[in-house]
C-alpha cells in the first residue's frame, strides 16, 4: 500500500487530508509536528511523499525538510508544503531543502490527487 | 590552387633548393680536390726534381774533374763508372721531366737538355779515354776546352728548365686558389637567390592565407557585433578560405532566415497584443507585470500604468474580493512561479476566475480571468499568463436570456392549459394568497389551526399548479409551503415573522400575476375563454417554443455572439406571440364580402393583401376589424361598379380591393384601394352643399372636398342602403382611429384635378407598436371571395 506522511498540528487539516487520501486509495500516516514527522519517517523509510504544514510547534515544516535531507540523509522522499502565504524567503529555504511543491490552503483534493499518486509511488 | 597545394609546393621547392645547393657544393669540392692532388702529386715533385737535376750536373762536373786529376788508373776507372751511373740518373731525371712536362716549352727545354747531356757525356767519355790512355795533358786540355763548354751549356738549359717549372708551379697554385674562391662565391650566390625566392613564395603564401583569414575574421566579427544578418562576407576565392566563407555565409543565411521568422513572429505577437480585444498580461517572479501586455488591457483596467506594476494591485484593486481571498490568490501565484508545473495544478483553483470591479464611472464591470502557466524546458513555471475579458455585457445578456428562457417556459406551461381552466386557476390562486395574507395580518402569534390553514391553502395552490404542469410556479409555491410546514413543526427552527411572511406572499402574488399577464398580454387570452380557441391567434406554436428552448439550452454562454443570436431568436419568438397575419385579422370581413356583394348586385370581389411581413398584435385586431369592415363595405358599395357597368368599361366584372401594409414615421400604414370608378367628387360636393357643409359654388380643392366625407352626418349614398348607411359613417371610423392615436387619410392616385371621379386610396395609420415585423413572414395573397366556401356567416 502506498503511504503518505501527513504532518500538521491542526487535527482538522490532518483529518481532511487523510480522509481525502483514504478515498483516493492511499494510506496516510500522521504526525503532529516536524519532530514527530522525522520520527515517523525514520520508522517508515519506504514513504515517498510527505505533505507538511509550514508553521508548527516544536519543529516547523521547513526545519523538518532540512533535517530529512540532512540528518536522515533521505534525498528521495518528495516533500510538499501546505502554506497560507506567499513569502519569497520561505520559498528560498524550501527550494534549498528540496521542497517539490507548495499547496496553498484550502487544500483541493481533486486537483492534486493524480500528482500525489505519482509522487507517492 | 588551394592553400594545401601552395604549402606543399613551397616545401617541395625548399627541399629542391637545398638539394641543388648541396649537389653543387659536392661536385665543386670534388673538382677542387683533383686540382689540389695534381698540384701536390705532379707539379710540386716535378719542380723539385728539376732542382735536383742541377745538383746532379754539379756532381758530374766534380766527378769529371776528379777523374782527370785522379792519380791512379783504378780510381779513374771507378770514377768513370760513377759518371756512367750519374749519366743514367740524369737521363732518368730528364725522361721524368719530359713525362711531367705540361707544355711544349718545357718539352722543348727537356729535349734540348737531353741532346746537351749526350754531347756533354760524349766529351767526358773522350776525356776519360785520354786519361786512361795516359794522355794526361790531352785529357786536361779536353776537359777545359770541350767538357767545360758542354758543362756550361747543359747547366744553362737545366737552370732554364727549373725556372720554367717554378713558374708553372706558381701558376697552378694561383689557379687552384682562384677556383676555390669561385666555388665559395657561387655557393653564396645560390644560397642568397634561393633564400630570396623561398622568402618571396613564403610571403605570397602569407598574403594569400593570413590576410584573407584576417579579413574574414574582421567581417565575421562585424556581423556578430552588428547583428546585421543581412550582411555577407564577400567570396573572392575558391580555396579553403573561400569554402569556409561560403559555409559561414550559409550559416548566416540560416540565422537570417530564423531571425526574420523570429522578427515576424514577434511582430505577429505584437500585432496580436495590440489588437486582440482581450486583456493579456504575464506575471514575473517578483509579482510584477511584464512589459509586454495587450493594449486592450489598458481599456479594461482603465490605466496606462501596467508594465512593472504589482499584478495583485493592478488586477484586484477596486474589486469586490475580500482580503483573505486576495491573500490566497497572492499565495497561489507565489506558489507557482519558479516552481514545478504541478504547483499550478495544485493551486489553480485559488486563482479566481471572475471578479466584479468598479469602472471609473462607478459602474460595475465583470471581468473573466483565465490563468495559465508559462513553463521552460524543465517544466518550471517562469511566468503566469492572465487573460482578462470584460464579460459585463455577456453576463448581462446571459441573465437576460435566462429570464427570457423562463418566460418562454412559462408560456409553454400556460399553453398546456385551456384558457378557462387557467383563468380559474389564477382566480383561485389569488384568492388563496389573499386569504393567507389576511390570516397572517390577523395573527401576531399563530395558532396551530392558522398554520394548518396557511399550509393547506398553499398546498392547494401547489397541487393545482402541479396538476396543470406550471412548473415554475409550483417551485415558487413549494418554497412558501415548506416555510409554513417548518413553522408548524413542534419546535420550529424558523420564527413567525409577519413582514417576512407577507413579503413572501407578495412575491408569490407577483409571480401568479406574471403568469396571468403573460396569458393575457402575450397570449391574448384575456378572460375566461371569451375568444375560444387561442391557438388561432398564435403564429408561434408550442413546437416552436420547444425548439427555441432547446436552442437556449445548447447555447454557449461564454460566447457573446451565440448569446446575442439566441437572445434575438427568443425575442423574435416572444414578439410573435399574440400576433396574427393581416389576412387573419380581416378573415371574417373577407368571408362576408360575397353575400354583401350579392346584396348590392355586385360580383364577389377579389381581395389582394400584401403585408410585407407586418403582423398584427391581437389587441389591435378589434380596432382594425371595425375600421376595415366599414372601408371594405364602402369600397364595394360606392367604388366597385355593377358587373354590367364594369364590363362596358372593359373591366373584369368582379372588382379587386387591394390592401398593402407598410411602416414609416413610427406608424403602420395600411393602404386600401379598389379598381372601381374612383371618388365621386361631384356627388360629394352636391351632398355637402345640400347639407350646408359647403356654400353653393364654393371653390375648394379636390383634397378639401374629399375631406368632407369625414364630417359627421355625411353620407353619399343616393339611397340609404342597408349596407353603408347604418349611421356609422367615416366620421366614426376616424374617431375610432384617433382614440388609438391613429389616423385616416384620402390620397389621390391620379393627376386628373377637378374631374368628376378621381382614383384614390385610403391610408389607415396606427402606431407601429400595433404590429410586429418579420421579413420572412411576408406574403402577398389574392383571395377570390367568390370561390370561398359557401355558408360562411357574416361576423
Amino acid at each position: 500500500m502506498t503511504q503518505v506522511l501527513v504532518v500538521d498540528d491542526s487535527s482538522t487539516v490532518r483529518n481532511e487530508v487523510c480522509a481525502f487520501l483514504k478515498d483516493a486509495g492511499l494510506v496516510a500516516i500522521t504526525a503532529v509536528d516536524g519532530r514527530d514527522g522525522l520520527d515517523k519517517l525514520r520508522a517508515n523509510p519506504s514513504i515517498k511523499l510527505v505533505v507538511s504544514d509550514v508553521n508548527m510547534p516544536n519543529m516547523d515544516g521547513l526545519t523538518m525538510a532540512e533535517k530529512i535531507r540532512g540528518e536522515l540523509r533521505n534525498a528521495v522522499v518528495n516533500i510538499i508544503m501546505l502554506t497560507t502565504e506567499n513569502s519569497p524567503s520561505i520559498k528560498e529555504r524550501g527550494k534549498a531543502a528540496g521542497v517539490k511543491g507548495w499547496i496553498v490552503k484550502p487544500f483541493n483534493g481533486p486537483a492534486v490527487i493524480s500528482t500525489f499518486k505519482k509522487l507517492a509511488a | 590552387m588551394n592553400i594545401r597545394h601552395r604549402i606543399a609546393l613551397l616545401v617541395v621547392l625548399s627541399f629542391l633548393a637545398i638539394l641543388s645547393i648541396g649537389g653543387y657544393a659536392v661536385s665543386e669540392s670534388r673538382r677542387n680536390a683533383a686540382e689540389v692532388k695534381s698540384v701536390t702529386d705532379s707539379v710540386m715533385p716535378s719542380t723539385l726534381a728539376s732542382a735536383d737535376l742541377a745538383a746532379l750536373a754539379k756532381d758530374v762536373q766534380l766527378a769529371t774533374m776528379a777523374l782527370v786529376s785522379a792519380p791512379g788508373e783504378d780510381l779513374a776507372t771507378q770514377l768513370r763508372e760513377k759518371l756512367a751511373q750519374q749519366k743514367a740518373a740524369l737521363t732518368d731525371g730528364l725522361q721524368q721531366q719530359l713525362e711531367s712536362a705540361t707544355d711544349d716549352t718545357q718539352r722543348g727545354q727537356v729535349k734540348q737538355a737531353q741532346e746537351s747531356l749526350d754531347n756533354y757525356f760524349a766529351s767526358i767519355e773522350e776525356t776519360a779515354k785520354l786519361k786512361l790512355a795516359g794522355k794526361q795533358a790531352l785529357a786536361e786540355a779536353n776537359l777545359f776546352a770541350t767538357v767545360a763548354q758542354y758543362q756550361r751549356e747543359f747547366g744553362q738549359i737545366i737552370d732554364a728548365l727549373r725556372v720554367e717549372k717554378t713558374r708553372a708551379k706558381d701558376a697552378a697554385i694561383d689557379s687552384l686558389k682562384a677556383r676555390l674562391a669561385r666555388t665559395v662565391q657561387a655557393l653564396l650566390f645560390a644560397t642568397v637567390i634561393i633564400i630570396v625566392i623561398l622568402g618571396g613564395m613564403g610571403w605570397l603564401l602569407y598574403r594569400q592565407v593570413v590576410i584573407p583569414i584576417a579579413r574574414m575574421q574582421a567581417e565575421m566579427s562585424g556581423i556578430a557585433e552588428s547583428q546585421d544578418f543581412g550582411r555577407r562576407v564577400p567570396i573572392t576565392r575558391a580555396d579553403e578560405i573561400g569554402r569556409s566563407i561560403m559555409a559561414f555565409n550559409s550559416m548566416i543565411a540560416r540565422i537570417e532566415e530564423s531571425s526574420i521568422q523570429l522578427r515576424q513572429k514577434t511582430a505577429d505577437m505584437q500585432t496580436m497584443l495590440q489588437n486582440i480585444p482581450q486583456g493579456i498580461l504575464t506575471i514575473s517572479a517578483d509579482g510584477t507585470v511584464h512589459h509586454e501586455y495587450s493594449a486592450y488591457l489598458e481599456k479594461i483596467l482603465d490605466t496606462r500604468e501596467i508594465a512593472g506594476s504589482k499584478a495583485m494591485d493592478l488586477v484586484f484593486s477596486g474589486s469586490s474580493l475580500g482580503a483573505d481571498t486576495l491573500a490566497q490568490v497572492d499565495a497561489a501565484i507565489g506558489a507557482c512561479i519558479g516552481e514545478d508545473q504541478m504547483n499550478f495544478d495544485f493551486n489553480r483553483h485559488l486563482l479566481v476566475g471572475e471578479i466584479e470591479r468598479k469602472a471609473p464611472d462607478d459602474s460595475a464591470r465583470t471581468l473573466d480571468l483565465t490563468w495559465s502557466a508559462i513553463t521552460d524546458e524543465f517544466d518550471t513555471i517562469t511566468r503566469l499568463m492572465l487573460c482578462v475579458r470584460d464579460v459585463t455585457e455577456l453576463r448581462k445578456l446571459a441573465a437576460e436570456t435566462a429570464e427570457q428562457k423562463r418566460e418562454l417556459e412559462i408560456i409553454g406551461e400556460i399553453l398546456g392549459v385551456t384558457q378557462e381552466k387557467f383563468h380559474e386557476f389564477i382566480a383561485s390562486s389569488l384568492h388563496f394568497i389573499e386569504e393567507n395574507e389576511s390570516l397572517i395580518r390577523q395573527h401576531p402569534e399563530p395558532s396551530t389551526e392558522t398554520l394548518n390553514q396557511l399550509f393547506r391553502n398553499m398546498h392547494t395552490i401547489k397541487g393545482n399548479a402541479r396538476t396543470y404542469g406550471l412548473r415554475h410556479l409550483t417551485d415558487a409555491v413549494h418554497e412558501t409551503e415548506q416555510h409554513y410546514d417548518a413553522l408548524r413543526q413542534p419546535r420550529p427552527e424558523v420564527a413567525w415573522d409577519q413582514p417576512q411572511l407577507l413579503g413572501e406572499l407578495a412575491t408569490l402574488r407577483n409571480f401568479v400575476e406574471r403568469y396571468a399577464s403573460i396569458n393575457e398580454v402575450s397570449l391574448g387570452r384575456k378572460g375566461p375563454g371569451r375568444r375560444g380557441n387561442v391557438e388561432r391567434y398564435l403564429l408561434v406554436d408550442k413546437a416552436k417554443i420547444q425548439e427555441t428552448l432547446l436552442r437556449l439550452d445548447a447555447v454557449n454562454i461564454a460566447n457573446i455572439h451565440e448569446l446575442v443570436a439566441a437572445r434575438n431568436a427568443v425575442q423574435k419568438t416572444l414578439r410573435l406571440l399574440g400576433t396574427e397575419a393581416l389576412r387573419e385579422t380581416l378573415g371574417s370581413i373577407i368571408e362576408s364580402l360575397p353575400s354583401l356583394a350579392a346584396e348590392l348586385g355586385k360580383a364577389a370581389p377579389r381581395v389582394m393583401i400584401e403585408d410585407h411581413g407586418h403582423l398584427i398584435k391581437t389587441q389591435a385586431s378589434a380596432l382594425l376589424k371595425n375600421v376595415f369592415m366599414h372601408l371594405f363595405r364602402n369600397s364595394l358599395d360606392h367604388g366597385i361598379e355593377a358587373p354590367a357597368e364594369r364590363a362596358a368599361a372593359g373591366k373584369d366584372p368582379a372588382g379587386t380591393v387591394s390592401l398593402t401594409a407598410a411602416t414609416g414615421g413610427g406608424m403602420l400604414h395600411l393602404h386600401l384601394a379598389d379598381d372601381g370608378r374612383g371618388l365621386a367628387l361631384s356627388h360629394i360636393r352636391a351632398k355637402a352643399e345640400e347639407t350646408g357643409l359647403l356654400a353653393p359654388g364654393q371653390i375648394i380643392t379636390d383634397e378639401a372636398l374629399a375631406q368632407q366625407i369625414f364630417r359627421p352626418g355625411f353620407s353619399t349614398a343616393q339611397t340609404l342602403t342597408s349596407v353603408s348607411g347604418r349611421g356609422v359613417g367615416m366620421d366614426a371610423v376616424r374617431e375610432f382611429l384617433h382614440r388609438e392615436h391613429g389616423k385616416i387619410e384620402i390620397r389621390f392616385t391620379d393627376t386628373r384635378a377637378n374631374n368628376e371621379f378621381r382614383h384614390f386610396e385610403i391610408v389607415v395609420s396606427v402606431p407601429e407598436s400595433f404590429a410586429e415585423h418579420l421579413a420572412e413572414a411576408a406574403s402577398r395573397i389574392v383571395i377570390d371571395t367568390g370561390a370561398l366556401p359557401a355558408g360562411k356567416a357574416v361576423a
